[in-house]
Parts: C-alpha cells; sequence; structure tokens
C-alpha cells in the first residue's frame, strides 16, 4: 500500500463540483470506489484530455457524470462496445470503463466477454453491490444465495457469477479485485490495471447501503463497510505472478489483489500492424 | 564450560553513521581482550528473550535437551501465555551439577540470546557484567504499544542502542543480523535458528548433538532450512571471531542524538452540504473524534484527537471530508 500522494491529492480538482451533492444515497460504496480511482489517475499523472470515461445504465454508471474529463454515458450493458471503438480509433486516449454488476454481466455479459477476450487496452472498473440497486432491488448475476431482493423475496436460490474468474477464462489480460474499505489497497489495483497494457478488469466490492443492506438486514453503512474485511483475504495470499496458491481459509471469503495477469498482445496493436501490412501489400501491387 | 571468548562486540551490517563508529572504536579500545578469562560457572545461566511467534521457546527447548543429553540437571521456565505475537516472551536455562531455582537472579545470566534487539536490551541487566555473553539479533520488531502517539510523524517510544553503546555491560557482545542471514537461506523465520548457531560456538556441546536435537525439534519438513541456518549461525560467528569486529558492517540504528522530527499538523476541511450523514467516518475513525450532530451532520469534536490518519476522508462517500496537511502549528478544525 502506498499512500504518500495522499497529502497532495485533492479529489476536487477532478468533480464537476456544480453537480455536487451527488446523487448516490448515503453511505454507497460506489463514492469511495470513485475516489480511488481518482486518486489512481492523479497518481498516474493522465491529463484530463486523454482520459475517456465510458460507463453504463445503473447507480454505478452515474458516477462517471461527476468526473470532470470526457464522460461518455451510453445505453445499458454496452458501455464495454462503446468504449471498444472509441480504444480503437483512439489509441492515445486512456480509456476507462465504469460499470455495474447487472450492466456488465447480465444485460452486457456477451459484450464483457468479448472485450476481455479481445484484450483491448482499456480497463474495465466493475463496480459489484450485488443488486440493482437504481431500478429497485432486483436480483443480479452476483447476488448471493440466500439473500432477499425484490426479485427473490423469499431468498435467491440461483448461483452466482464469479467475474473475476469469468474475466480471467474469457482472456483478461489484468483481473484483480478489492473492496472499498481497503481505499489505498484499491487505488494501487487501479492503478496498476490502467498502467497495464491490454485489457484490465478490475472488481470492486461495493455496498448498497439502501437497497440490498436494507432488505437483507446488513445494518447500517458502518456496519456493512465494516463488514467486508470478514469477507475478504488479502492479496497476500496469492503468490507474487498473481496466481492463487491457498485456498480459502474461512468459508464465504473471495481472495482479493490482482488474481491474474499476462502481457499477451493488444488488439488494437495486432489490428493496426495487421492494417498497415495489408496497405503496404496493396501498394506495393 | 564456555570456550574462548572475547572482550570483543562482533557486529555485522549496513553502515554506521561517522559519531556512533567513532563511539564504538573508543569503546572497544577501552576494553582489553581477555581470551578465555570467563570462569565457567555452575549452574550455567542462559536467558532466552524474543517476541512472541519467534521461537524462543524452541530455542530453549533445543538448549534443555542438550543439557540433558550431556546429563546436566536442567532447569527452564519460561513466560509466553500474554504474549501473542508480538509481545514479550522470556525463558530462563539453568543447567550445571545441581540447579536449585528455576530462574535466573539479576546480574547472573552467563549467556543472554535474544531474538529482537530491543529486547536484549531489556533485559541486559540480567547479564553478568563481567563474564557475560550477548548474542542478539539486530533486527527491530517494534510492538504496537510503542506507537501509543499515533500522529504522523510522531516518535514511537522504541529506543534503542548501538551495539558499540553496550559494550558497557556486555563482557564479549555478538549482534548479527539473523533474520537477515535467515532470509537469505530461504526463510526470515529460522532467524532463531541461526542465533542457535551462534550459541553453540560458546558452549562446550558435540556439534552432531546439536544436529541431532535441532532435527527433532523443528517439523520434518523444515530440518533441512534449519540445520543450514544452524551452520550459518556458526559461521558467521567463527568469521566474526577470525576477522574481529567489522566496524563498517553494523546495524542502521537510529542514533539518539538524532534532530527530532516535528509531528505533522492537520486541519479537517468538513463541506456540511455535501454530507449526507451516513455515519461511516464516525464509526471508522480510530480516534472516536467525529460524531453526527443533532442535524445528523458530521462534526469534529476534540480537533486535538485527530491524527490526520485520513480514514474519514478516504471512506466518506460523499466527500465531505478533506483532511489538509498544514505547516507545524496546530489548528482547530472548521467548517466551510
Ligand atoms: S441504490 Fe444502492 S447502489 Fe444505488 S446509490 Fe443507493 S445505495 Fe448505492
Ligand atoms: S462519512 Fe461523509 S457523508 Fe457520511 S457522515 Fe461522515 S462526512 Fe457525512
Ligand atoms: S483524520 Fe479523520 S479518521 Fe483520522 S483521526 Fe482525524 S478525524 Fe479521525
Amino acid at each position: 500500500m502506498d499512500s504518500s500522494s495522499a497529502d497532495s491529492f485533492n479529489i476536487r480538482d477532478f468533480l464537476r463540483l456544480d453537480m455536487f451533492p451527488h446523487f448516490l444515497c448515503p453511505g454507497c460504496g460506489h463514492g469511495i470506489a470513485m475516489r480511488a480511482l481518482l486518486w489512481a489517475i492523479y497518481e498516474l499523472e493522465i491529463p484530463k484530455d486523454k482520459l475517456a470515461i465510458v460507463s453504463g445504465i445503473g447507480c454505478s454508471g452515474r458516477i462517471g457524470a461527476y468526473i470532470d474529463a470526457n464522460t461518455f454515458h451510453v445505453t445499458h450493458g454496452r458501455p464495454l462496445s462503446f468504449a471498444s471503438g472509441l480504444a480503437l480509433a483512439r489509441p492515445d486516449l486512456n480509456v476507462i470503463v465504469i460499470t455495474g454488476d447487472g450492466d456488465c454481466l447480465a444485460i452486457g455479459g456477451n459484450h464483457m466477454i468479448h472485450a476481455c477476450r479481445r484484450n483491448l487496452n482499456m480497463t474495465c472498473m466493475m463496480l459489484n453491490n450485488e443488486v440493482y440497486g437504481m431500478t429497485g432491488g432486483q436480483a443480479s448475476p452476483t447476488t448471493s444465495e440466500a439473500r432477499y431482493t425484490t426479485t427473490s423475496q423469499s431468498g435467491c436460490i440461483e448461483p452466482v457469477f464469479d467475474a473475476c474468474a469469468l474475466a480471467t477464462a474469457a482472456g483478461a489480460s489484468f483481473v484483480g479485485r478489492e473492496v472499498t474499505i481497503h481505499l489505498p489497497d484499491l487505488k494501487d489495483l487501479l492503478r496498476q490495471g490502467l498502467a497495464h497494457k491490454g485489457f484490465s478488469f478490475i472488481e470492486v466490492l461495493s455496498d448498497c447501503t439502501e437497497v440490498f443492506g436494507r432488505k437483507n438486514n446488513l445494518g447500517e453503512s458502518p456496519e456493512m463497510i465494516l463488514s467486508q474485511k470478514s469477507r475478504m483475504r488479502p492479496s497476500s495470499y496469492g503468490s507474487v505472478d498473481g496466481n492463487i496458491v491457498d485456498e480459502p481459509f474461512r468459508a464465504n471469503t473471495l481472495p482479493t489483489g490482482i488474481l491474474s495477469r499476462n502481457e499477451r498482445p493488444e488488439y488494437g496493436d495486432t489490428y493496426r500492424k495487421h492494417a498497415a501490412d495489408i496497405r503496404a501489400l496493396k501498394s506495393g501491387k | 564450560m564456555c570456550p574462548g571468548l572475547f572482550g570483543k562486540l562482533y557486529c555485522r551490517h549496513s553502515e554506521l553513521s561517522d559519531t556512533a563508529e567513532s563511539k564504538l572504536m573508543d569503546s572497544i579500545e577501552k576494553k582489553t581482550l581477555n581470551v578465555d578469562s570467563m570462569t565457567p560457572s555452575d549452574p550455567m545461566n542462559v536467558l532466552i528473550v524474543g517476541v512472541g511467534g519467534q521461537g524462543v521457546i524452541m530455542v530453549s527447548k533445543v538448549l534443555a535437551t542438550m543439557c540433558q543429553l550431556q546429563g546436566h540437571t536442567v532447569k527452564q521456565s519460561e513466560v509466553h501465555g500474554m504474549a501473542k505475537r508480538g509481545g514479550t516472551v522470556f525463558s530462563h536455562v539453568r543447567f550445571g551439577t545441581q540447579v536449585w531455582s528455576p530462574t535466573i537472579p539479576k546480574g547472573k545470566a552467563d549467556i543472554i540470546l535474544a531474538l529482537e534487539w530491543a529486547e536484549g536490551l531489556r533485559w541486559i541487566n540480567y547479564l553478568d557484567k563481567n563474564n557475560g555473553t550477548f548474542i542478539a539479533d539486530t533486527q527491530h520488531i517494534v510492538p504496537p504499544f510503542a506507537c501509543l502517539n499515533r500522529k504522523r510523524g510522531a516518535l514511537t517510544g522504541y529506543k534503542t542502542h548501538l551495539p558499540g553503546e553496550v559494550l558497557d555491560y556486555v563482557h564479549v557482545g555478538y549482534a548479527l543480523d539473523a533474520t537477515a542471514i535467515a532470509s537469505e537461506i530461504g526463510n526470515y523465520r529460522v532467524s532463531n535458528t541461526v542465533l542457535l548457531g551462534t550459541l553453540s560456538t560458546v558452549l562446550d556441546f558435540p556439534l552432531d548433538l546439536w544436529r541431532r536435537v535441532i532435527g527433532e525439534s523443528v517439523p520434518p519438513k523444515t530440518i533441512d532450512l534449519n540445520l543450514k541456518a544452524f551452520e550459518a549461525g556458526r559461521r558467521w560467528a567463527e568469521e566474526a571471531r577470525k576477522n574481529g569486529m567489522a566496524p563498517d558492517q553494523s546495524p542502521v540504528i537510529v542514533p539518539d542524538d538524532q534532530p527530532q522530527p516535528e509531528e505533522d499538523n492537520f486541519e479537517l476541511v468538513l463541506t456540511l452540504e455535501w454530507c449526507k450523514g451516513c455515519d461511516i467516518c464516525v464509526k471508522v475513525c480510530p480516534e472516536r473524534c467525529l460524531i453526527l450532530n443533532s442535524e445528523h451532520k458530521v462534526e469534529l469534536t476534540n480537533a486535538d484527537l485527530c491524527t490526520g490518519c485520513r480514514i474519514c476522508e478516504w471512506l466518506c462517500p460523499d466527500f465531505a471530508i478533506d483532511v489538509i496537511k498544514t505547516p507545524h502549528e496546530p489548528q482547530t478544525g472548521m467548517s466551510r
């Protein structure tokens, strides 16, 4: 964990101040994730002009609107598709996708696996709060079993998606997970994801306090965020190269940190090289 | 019982500041070499100290077993129950033809084996000033209670002396970075066995017996590692004796006379229009200096308590708290 830039980072430099206070419910973890993302951007000294933030629909998608940069609020489930076009056309931009569990895994599930497969240079921050918060608390693909939602009134019986395992299997070259309470760690993870050349998928375990927390009697905002500690396993239990080396020692805990990482070819590079080759071939004729 | 002992301090690692080095040299020169001057005592008293989790008990069990196998009467007593990881642990080992009391009187320990530097210093008054041997790892493990002032830049209560500065209290001293040696071998945790290796060079026990007892006292998977560590500790002591002290290789310990760093000051700026009263900052502040007021907005109750740790700033989902580092003049919290 590195927090040496904490003294100089001022989040207000990155916000559209006239839109504040933001619309998120009191204690919603998405605000904390947003701070981590902006802090990582600050540390990497990415100019705002070179920043393109694409977000989908949902509470998670809304946070893009508060960031003072090039932001693009698009249709439900498709931020990765819009971002793919953007990253291909403008390789000079740092493309960041902010999406939620429902947006990314349900409506946009198809787009997500193909974005991972192509390995285009962009960073996808998926805020996982286990529920469709904005639309009234329906069950999402990551709603844990036995949790109550408006569409699982007697407890959810569907198995969940492990988004990180899915991203790894689909080919994302950088996959990580972190919780909001470990904010400096989350910032470090996002920074590494942003600096990685290729598709970085980062799952942030966030809290929906008003809808999910209330329905499941998980306590008030402080209790919810503090309980993240008991549900998580720190990354130090993984090996240096990011592979998981041990089994969880407690049931219901998830590993955090960098879960997998490789340096396979970035699609934009491959595409441009291919196009140049063809062009050369044609002009040679 | 104790062969060739040296009125010297052997140490290893990194650089010493100039002043510290000359101090060390001065104090070394004041001492005359008294090789073999130590009269073996009966019973022989070995005090093993360290902090929880380092393996003090394992070391003392090995030693006690060795003594037993050599036909001595042995008494070993230890205090460990209160020491969770990081707390102080010590063990008295006394052996000889007849041992009455299980504990070592002050000033009567023939050997102190310290697995942690400051623990060694804490117990140094137990060492026999004229004949005692002091063997210590120079690694520092700073306990949480040494950091009661949590303000950034504040001094910890963990004070240390340079190896040279303890010379007046010890007849022979070995200060080695056993933890670094152990890490080189493959696992910092075998630093206790490295120290056993050094200890074995000052006790008159057969080498193969040491190896056998260590092999029987450690988990089977780690026998090789521990034996390597044991050899490394022996080799270190033998080389140190051969080369004499190496002043350019002493532990980096901050000398006491260095300028004291100033504590940082922080100001808490609260943006009340943004606060939604979620209570997170109130519950996560380690100093408990935030509350929600009657309007359900955050309020700083005691600015003096705030250490500027930024946890409230980081975890406020509404960016309503800014912790601002200010020049060295304490200020109270204010709202904007
Ligand atoms: S509904 Fe849930 S996820 Fe959406 S803003 Fe409120 S707490 Fe956050
Ligand atoms: S964490 Fe932020 S929003 Fe919540 S009570 Fe504290 S200052 Fe207000
Ligand atoms: S910075 Fe915030 S959390 Fe830390 S002590 Fe001060 S008020 Fe408490």
